[in-house]
């Protein structure tokens, strides 16, 4: 079943007042970041989302969360036009972003509350999802007691906690190292297993990305489009070892081999960036 | 599911550690007010001592410096009679009401003009200039056109209050983090949800800090005005005792300002703390 539509999807900003880009000898205050993208996922599928720096990723979640309007084109959920935040959405973000004056506790209940659920009922279930990351005792912490790997797992809860149909997650573990992201990466692979929503997550890491998926999308240099998309076919659950199959080494060259021009002209497309600032 | 890599803590640099240990401890607001007392103690013992035999010995006249323990026994008879407390209550009285109209105005105020640009622009000039205007300067007015009563004291507290609380107001609500209201928004937060469970904590430290100086200088400019135009409060009580040469009541009165002074700082403290004990503890969880 199809859950999410993405179709001639384009975002073209306007800069702010005094600044100009200048593409093929074109001087112009806008920029466009994408460029007509097609993409359909199916409900309870894992997409990982890789592309150079800059070329739009993150503006394609923000279309699909609601909290960007695209220039033309549509996002749909469930054949429903997306316009504004969706309550079957939820969204990931690389800096935690919790509330900080907020325990641990009381920010996975923020989800809840703001749809009105009643107390009783949404400390139960921030608990629960608590507990489910391998927080217990730590639900009276304030983030800033945190660990940054601790902070994400609470983040996640947070966005687990209203049983989402679409979770968005921009570059989750970019912030953590290494080892805590391999157990993050197994402890989502773990609970998605579960529960199966449907899974949009960007990441620069092609190892993650092979790692987690169902399909790769691979984006263009700016303005993106999708270049490509590769299926991995490799057996769940998945264990960390299977980074060092042959099957996985193939699936790591193949996307690379993708990704290579677009980061080659992404480069290119930095200098030109610098031209003006955000 | 094994966490066991994910919690062996970073090796740090032990006595850093221990040092850190030490300070979080000790429950803060009462250990650092001890050991200044401690070290303070000295001192205040020479001073007070130097005020007590100073005028017994003749050094300095002792119709302009009593000696302390004659200052300390008028102000204990002005305790006993209740006479103190009344001069307190009134001056207390006068500056909460005019600070309180201070918070409930530049609060709202700040809110909109930190967060909507066109009521910044649009007020910016404005306040500027009130700011830079000195409250003090501004009693004869209030007198002119309040007159000498009431009025023109809660006016003169209110005015000392309302520019820390208005300004610190704006720049928390600037302060708040993007990313905070993205994230909100992104869960279908209300536009009224995101200013109450949002942007109003994340404003509160810096209306607190705001507070704290508000509550302080309302203070101060209810004794001045007090001092100028009044029949009870504080100021009254020492300008009044200056006049009639009654320099231990004075003393007294000045004592008992800066005791007001000491307790209310300490009490601000305490709340500012409280307000954002969810700031970095300098304790963290296991990595
Ligand atoms: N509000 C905005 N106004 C103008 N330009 C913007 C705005 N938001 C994003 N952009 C531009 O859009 C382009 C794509 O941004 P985006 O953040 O989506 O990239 P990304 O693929 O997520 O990059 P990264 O991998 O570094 O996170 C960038 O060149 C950025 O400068
Ligand atoms: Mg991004």
């Amino acid at each position: 079943m199809e859950r999410i539509a993405v179709s001639a999807l384009r975002k073209t900003f306007t800069l702010k007042p005094g600044q100009t880009v200048t593409v093929d000898g074109v001087t112009s205050d806008r920029i466009a970041v994408l460029d007509g993208v097609d993409l359909t996922i199916d409900s309870g599928e894992f997409i990982t989302v890789v592309g150079p720096s800059g070329s739009g990723k993150s503006v394609l979640l923000d279309v699909i969360a609601g909290l960007t309007e695209a220039t033309s084109g549509v996002a749909r959920i469930d054949g429903i036009e997306v316009s504004k935040p969706q309550t079957r959405t939820a969204y990931v973000f690389q800096q935690y972003a919790l509330f900080p004056w907020r325990t641990a506790l009381q920010n996975v209940e923020y989800a809840l509350e703001v749809r009105g659920v009643a107390t009783a009922e949404r400390r139960d279930k921030a608990r629960h999802f608590l507990h489910l990351f391998g927080l217990k005792g730590f639900e009276d912490r304030f983030p800033s007691q945190l660990s940054g790997g601790m902070q994400q797992r609470v983040a996640i809860a947070r966005a687990l906690s209203t049983d989402p149909q679409v979770l968005l997650m921009d570059e989750p573990f970019a912030a953590l190292d290494a080892q805590t992201r391999d157990i993050l990466q197994s402890e989502l692979l773990r609970i998605w297993e579960q529960i199966k929503t449907t899974v949009v997550f960007v990441t620069h890491s092609i190892d993650e990305a092979i790692y987690l998926a169902d399909r790769v999308v691979v984006m263009t240099a700016r303005p993106a489009s999708i270049k490509e998309i590769v299926a991995i076919d490799l057996p769940r659950p998945r264990d960390l070892d299977i980074r060092n199959s042959a099957a996985f080494n193939a699936y790591r060259g193949r996307v690379w081999e993708s990704l290579r021009d677009e980061v080659g002209k992404a480069q290119r497309d930095w200098a030109l960036a610098s031209s003006y600032a955000n | 599911m094994s966490l066991t890599i994910d919690r062996i803590p970073p090796i740090r640099n032990t006595f850093a550690l221990r040092r850190k240990r030490a300070r979080s401890k000790r429950p803060t607001a009462l250990g650092d007010t001890f050991s200044t007392l401690m070290l303070g103690l000295p001192a205040l013992i020479a001073f007070a001592l130097l005020w007590e035999i100073a005028p017994r010995a003749g050094w300095i006249n002792a119709l302009f410096f009593p000696p302390l323990s004659q200052v300390l026994s008028v102000l204990w008879e002005m305790i006993v009679s209740g006479h103190l407390a009344n001069h307190i209550g009134i001056s207390l009285q006068r500056a909460s009401i005019g600070f309180s109209l201070a918070v409930v105005v530049a609060v709202p105020l700040g809110f909109l003009m930190g967060r909507y640009p066109f009521f910044e622009k649009s007020s910016d000039f404005l306040v500027q200039t009130l700011r830079n205007t000195s409250q003090f300067a501004l009693l004869p007015v209030f007198i002119l056109v309040l007159g000498i009563g009431e009025a023109s004291k809660i006016a003169i507290t209110f005015y000392a209050a309302v520019f820390f609380l208005l300004i610190n107001t704006i720049v928390g609500v600037k302060s708040v983090d993007p990313l905070l209201v993205k994230a909100a928004r992104s869960m279908g937060t209300s536009d009224w949800d995101l200013f109450k469970k949002v942007i109003f904590p994340s404003a509160i430290p810096s209306i607190v800090a705001g507070a704290r100086l508000g509550v302080k200088t309302s203070l101060f400019s209810v004794i001045a005005a007090e001092m100028l135009a009044a029949q009870s409060g504080i100021g009254y009580l020492i300008q009044n005792s200056s006049l009639m040469l009654e320099t231990d009541r004075m003393y007294a009165g000045i004592l008992t300002l800066t005791i007001i002074g000491l307790v209310l700082n300490y009490l601000l403290v305490a709340g500012e703390r409280r307000a954002t004990h969810w700031h970095g503890t300098g304790e963290s969880g296991p990595n």
